[in-house]
């Protein structure tokens, strides 16, 4: 086997301290959270051992992401503790999980809720009982520091993630152009979050064509402006404009009102909202516990997980849809839902790069980069002074096809992704490598759900939203993509609808 | 043996003037005022040698003997004593009495050289002749000193290696001298021993002359640089010129020690002294302990919680001779209480609660010290107030950054306090603007402590005016989420210098 100067650096460096060139330091980490193994118990049908007790609940919550707790939360709020929440991983929080070490804590994923739009009821009622929103104030520690974003373009860094230098007159106008329709679309009020409240069958052509196929339809074809929109399917739904049905482009900028200043954002993300939910509901959670059977006897349901059964009058899986085929006994197979591969990394900094370039900022993005760019942790400090931090590096792989990034993502070694992660760094900061002492990567086969063409009105999608009967779904792919407020939204509709039945009947 | 003598009068003419034009030239450029300090060295120098010439007569025996102990010495003492002088300069107090004391004594060595080189040849030639030859030598080597001095000596040389190089060529006269004379010498061994010690010494000393430079000449006298230190957290530089003392963090000015009394007094006393009977004050920044040494002025205050983020410049400014002398050694009364900590998390945690909270951060020039100016921290240190407490906050200048200055007085109000601008004059700043807040509202005081410089109760309410040029501006409240006031410092100063 060849050796490359570098590896070759990095293996004798143990014997050549301080000879070694500068800034070939040895960066310490590994995968964290993997979770497919036990995904692919599921798909594969394996055996899983007897179970040997028996808990019998009136509801049994499957997932405990923010659907899942956000289901319990509304249950506990109401009075009503005749329930269990099952997570298969050992953290919950699903997408909004955190990490934490010496420096800060930090996001494993989603990372900030866009200041809530008057709509949002579910989201406002929850940020009024945290203290976020106080007499219709947002709380200014929670609302993201300044300076909030930056994108690197042309060799400097510009305030802002929407390209503003560089821009030439037809760029202008077509940036004009897009912000006019998005207006009528906004003013038709059919594109709202939580997206159920505004959804109208009169919408339903947008999302037979691409989001890239209806901007060239509008003849919106400036490089900048498409590589905006491109960035933004990326952040949201971990897809590319010809991958995105052009009705979740266009609601992805019609559903918000022109906001106040924000996102609402913490050190470790949504993680925050993770543990006060879990202040209030943890008494209910059983993490470790992956469901791998549910079926039905009768009005009763039996829920197979390690080595219990439970026993349940209403199950709200709030897991991500597309495991429900491979557990709930007698279920279809889905052929709507698909989801986007990502990776997620946490970077220990010792020290910021000489190359980091005007003041710190929470969300940093390369023009030129496939990756998504970092987000800094230790920008909602209130300290004045910081020197070291954690940064979140965020890449969704939005080119080709999910399968095959999946592959990708299981085949590749940790030292591959490091490199791939360092390297892009390096497009910017040319001193990365001097700056870093860990990297922990977290991989995630089916991170989000993708609104690709046709998704949102997908009749097997608006089937299970819908939720009739004792088991109900929950999880944010019902609506089509994931983000917080749709996750909250589903956990608690389902809540308030077992609520409802069970209420009805006492 | 005649020229060579007369070369050694020359020499030792030239020795002795160097040693005073170094120590004018030190004081002058240390202590500023070059001609007090020139006219007061000559004069003391040219005194000592009239002590040095009468005490010669004393001296009866061993002529010779004590001629060379008399250069070595020279050599010594004049060779090091540009080294020492700048060294006591930087880490003393002592420095002019140690000057003085310097040039005294090289004085009474070069007053008794003369008389006795004059004794020692008497034999050899007409009296008449020695005064004249003497004399004329001597005179010749001051006039050489005096050319060689300002032309070469300083500008390539330096003050500690000028000073080294005639110690050497003193100590060079006391080798050759016990050849010269070595029939009026009964031993000449030891002298020569001493001598090649001396000499030594002196080599090493213009070899390390560099570290000493380093350590002194050009902190002080180059770059007028007392004090250059990078802590953790910021570049802290202490310059002084004549006897203004000032203090830079990373290039900011601070203070300068000729008008700080007004800065700081003007910070402490209007608030302050509004308040009944203040027991306990918060101080955030303010790691100079300026604002201290004014809160102490009141006796009734029991306690002083100082929070300044940087360790070093607490530390610098509790032990520095420098600094405790202007800031009266507040930080060792036994009232403060000194925690280095970064302000915004402390005051968040903390619970306790004070009469007057002094707020006297750096400018909000960037967004890290953006934070400590929003209504976020305002509220949380407003929730320190006692029920009759009053806060004050450092805010920028009404006249060279109003919509800074207006900005911060705006974001006060929005964090729920009734606000009380004014400003006063700082020659080295120009006008500097401050807020009073509260919860309840301020009345002006009726007293004052005794011994202020600059504060009285007549000009008071004329600090609350402002004038047209610095009259309140429309300015949105700094947050957290939109540092409004970063941006608008930054602009402010971008078009005072175009």
């Amino acid at each position: 086997m060849k050796t490359s100067r570098r590896q070759f650096l990095q293996s004798g460096g143990a014997a050549l301290v301080g000879v070694s060139i500068k800034g070939d330091r040895a960066i310490a980490g590994s995968f964290v959270n993997d979770s497919f193994q036990m995904g692919h118990l599921l798909r594969d049908g394996a055996q899983f051992a007897q179970a040997n007790q028996v808990v019998k609940r009136a509801v049994v919550i499957v997932g405990g992401g923010i659907a899942g707790l956000s289901a319990a939360w509304r249950l506990n709020k109401k009075g009503f503790s005749d329930f269990v929440l099952l997570e298969m991983n050992e953290q919950t929080g699903g997408n909004s999980r955190w990490g934490e070490n010496e420096i800060t804590a930090y996001p494993w994923a989603a990372h900030y809720v866009p200041v809530p739009g008057p709509k949002a009821l579910y989201v406002r009622e929850l940020f009024e009982e945290l203290g976020v929103l106080k007499d219709g104030q947002w709380e200014e520690r929670y609302l993201c520091f300044s300076p909030q974003e930056r994108l690197f373009l042309y060799g400097k860094w510009q305030e802002g993630i929407e390209p503003a230098i560089g821009l030439r007159a037809v760029d202008r106008e077509q940036f004009q152009q897009l912000e006019d329709f998005i207006q009528n679309f906004r003013a038709t009020g059919k594109f709202t979050v939580p997206m159920e409240i505004g959804f109208s069958e009169t919408t339903a052509e947008l999302d037979r064509i691409s989001f890239a196929e209806w901007l060239h339809a509008q003849g919106m074809n400036s490089r900048i402006l498409n590589w905006y929109m491109n960035y933004c399917c990326r952040d949201d739904y971990g897809a590319t404009t010809s991958t995105t049905s052009a009705w979740a482009g266009i609601q992805y900028f019609a559903s918000r009102e022109p906001e106040e200043k924000g996102p609402l954002t913490w050190p470790e993300g949504n993680g925050w909202i993770v543990r006060r939910l879990l202040e209030r509901v943890g008494k209910y959670v059983q993490p470790n516990r992956m469901v791998h059977r549910i079926s039905r006897h009768g009005k009763r349901f039996s829920l197979l997980a390690g080595n219990t059964e439970y026993q349940a009058e209403f199950v709200i899986f709030a897991a991500p849809t597309f495991l429900a085929p491979f557990v709930v006994e007698g279920m279809a197979p889905l052929d709507d839902f698909e989801y986007s591969p990502w990776l997620t990394a946490n970077l220990t900094l010792d020290h910021f790069p000489d190359s980091y370039g005007g003041d710190a900022t929470w969300d940093n993005v390369f023009m030129e980069s496939p990756t998504l760019g970092y987000v800094d942790a230790t920008h909602q400090s209130l300290r004045s002074y910081v020197d070291r931090t954690v940064w979140t590096f965020y890449w969704a792989l939005a080119e080709g096809s999910p399968a095959e990034n999946r592959q990708l993502l299981l085949n590749k070694d940790w030292n591959y992704w490091k490199e791939a992660i360092l390297r892009d760094l390096e497009r910017v900061h040319h001193d990365i490598r001097r700056c870093v002492s860990r990297i922990d990567i977290m991989r995630m086969g089916h991170a989000m759900a993708r609104p690709k063409v046709g998704a949102i009105f997908s009749a097997e999608r608006r089937n299970l939203a819908q939720g009739r009967g004792r088991i109900l779904f929950a999880n944010s792919d019902l609506s089509g993509f994931s983000i917080f407020e749709e996750a909250q939204y589903r956990g608690v509709t389902a809540a308030e609808k077992v609520l409802r039945e069970i209420g009805g009947r006492a | 043996m005649g020229i060579l003598l007369f070369i050694t009068v020359l020499l030792i003419a030239a020795c002795g003037l160097i040693y005073e034009l170094i120590a004018g030239t030190l004081a002058s450029y240390l202590l500023g005022d070059s001609v007090l300090q020139f006219s007061t060295i000559i004069g003391c120098y040219l005194f000592a040698m009239g002590i040095g010439s009468a005490m010669s007569r004393y001296i009866h025996r061993g002529l010779v003997y004590r001629f060379v102990w008399i250069e070595l010495l020279l050599g010594v003492i004049g060779g090091f004593s540009s080294a020492l002088l700048f060294l006591a300069f930087a880490y003393t107090q002592g420095f002019q009495l140690l000057m003085y004391a310097v040039v005294i004594v090289i004085g009474v060595l070069v007053g008794l050289e003369i008389p006795l080189l004059m004794r020692i040849v008497r034999e050899r030639y007409h009296f008449r002749d020695v005064v004249a030859h003497i004399l004329t030598f001597d005179y010749l080597g001051a006039l050489g000193a005096s050319l060689l001095f300002p032309i070469l000596l300083v500008p390539y040389l330096g003050l500690v290696r000028s000073a080294m190089l005639f110690g050497v060529i003193n100590v060079v006269v006391a080798l050759w001298s016990t050849f010269l004379f070595a029939k009026q010498l009964a031993t000449a061994g030891t002298l020569r021993m001493v001598g090649v010690v001396v000499l030594c010494g002196l080599g090493i000393g213009l070899a390390q002359a560099t570290r000493i430079t380093m350590a002194a000449e050009d902190n002080i006298y180059a770059d007028e640089i007392i004090l250059a230190r990078d802590t953790r957290y910021q570049h802290i530089v202490l310059t002084r010129f004549k006897d203004d003392i000032r203090l830079f963090l990373n290039s900011h000015l601070q203070f300068s020690s000729r008008d700080e009394y007004r800065y700081h007094e003007a910070l402490i006393h209007p608030g302050l002294s509004a308040i009944a009977a203040p027991r306990r004050v918060l101080v955030l920044g303010g790691g100079d302990g300026l604002a201290v040494r004014e809160i102490l002025k009141y006796p009734q205050i029991e306690s002083i919680t100082l929070v300044d983020l940087d360790s070093e410049m607490t530390r610098l400014f509790s032990t520095h001779p420098m600094l405790t002398a202007l800031n009266q050694k507040s930080f060792s009364s036994p009232k403060v209480h000194i925690i280095n900590a970064d302000a915004f998390p402390w005051v968040d945690a903390n619970t306790d609660s004070f009469d007057f909270i002094v707020i006297d951060f750096p400018d909000p020039t960037n967004y890290s010290l953006g934070k400590l100016y929003t209504t976020a921290f305002y509220k949380a240190a407003g929730r320190h107030l006692s029920a009759a407490g009053l806060m004050v906050v450092q805010s920028t200048s009404p006249m060279f950054a109003r919509d800074s200055y207006w900005c911060i007085a705006e974001t006060l109000k929005q964090a729920g306090l009734k606000t009380y601008p004014y400003h006063v004059y700082v020659p080295s700043f120009g006008e500097w603007g401050f807020v009073i807040a509260g919860h309840r509202d301020y009345e002006l005081p009726i007293s004052l402590p005794a011994g202020l410089r600059f504060i009285n109760l007549e000009e008071m309410p004329a600090l609350f005016q402002f004038p047209p040029d610095m009259a309140p501006m429309p300015m949105p409240p700094n947050r957290l989420n939109d540092q409004v006031l970063v941006r608008a410092y930054d602009q402010d100063w971008k078009d005072i210098s175009h």
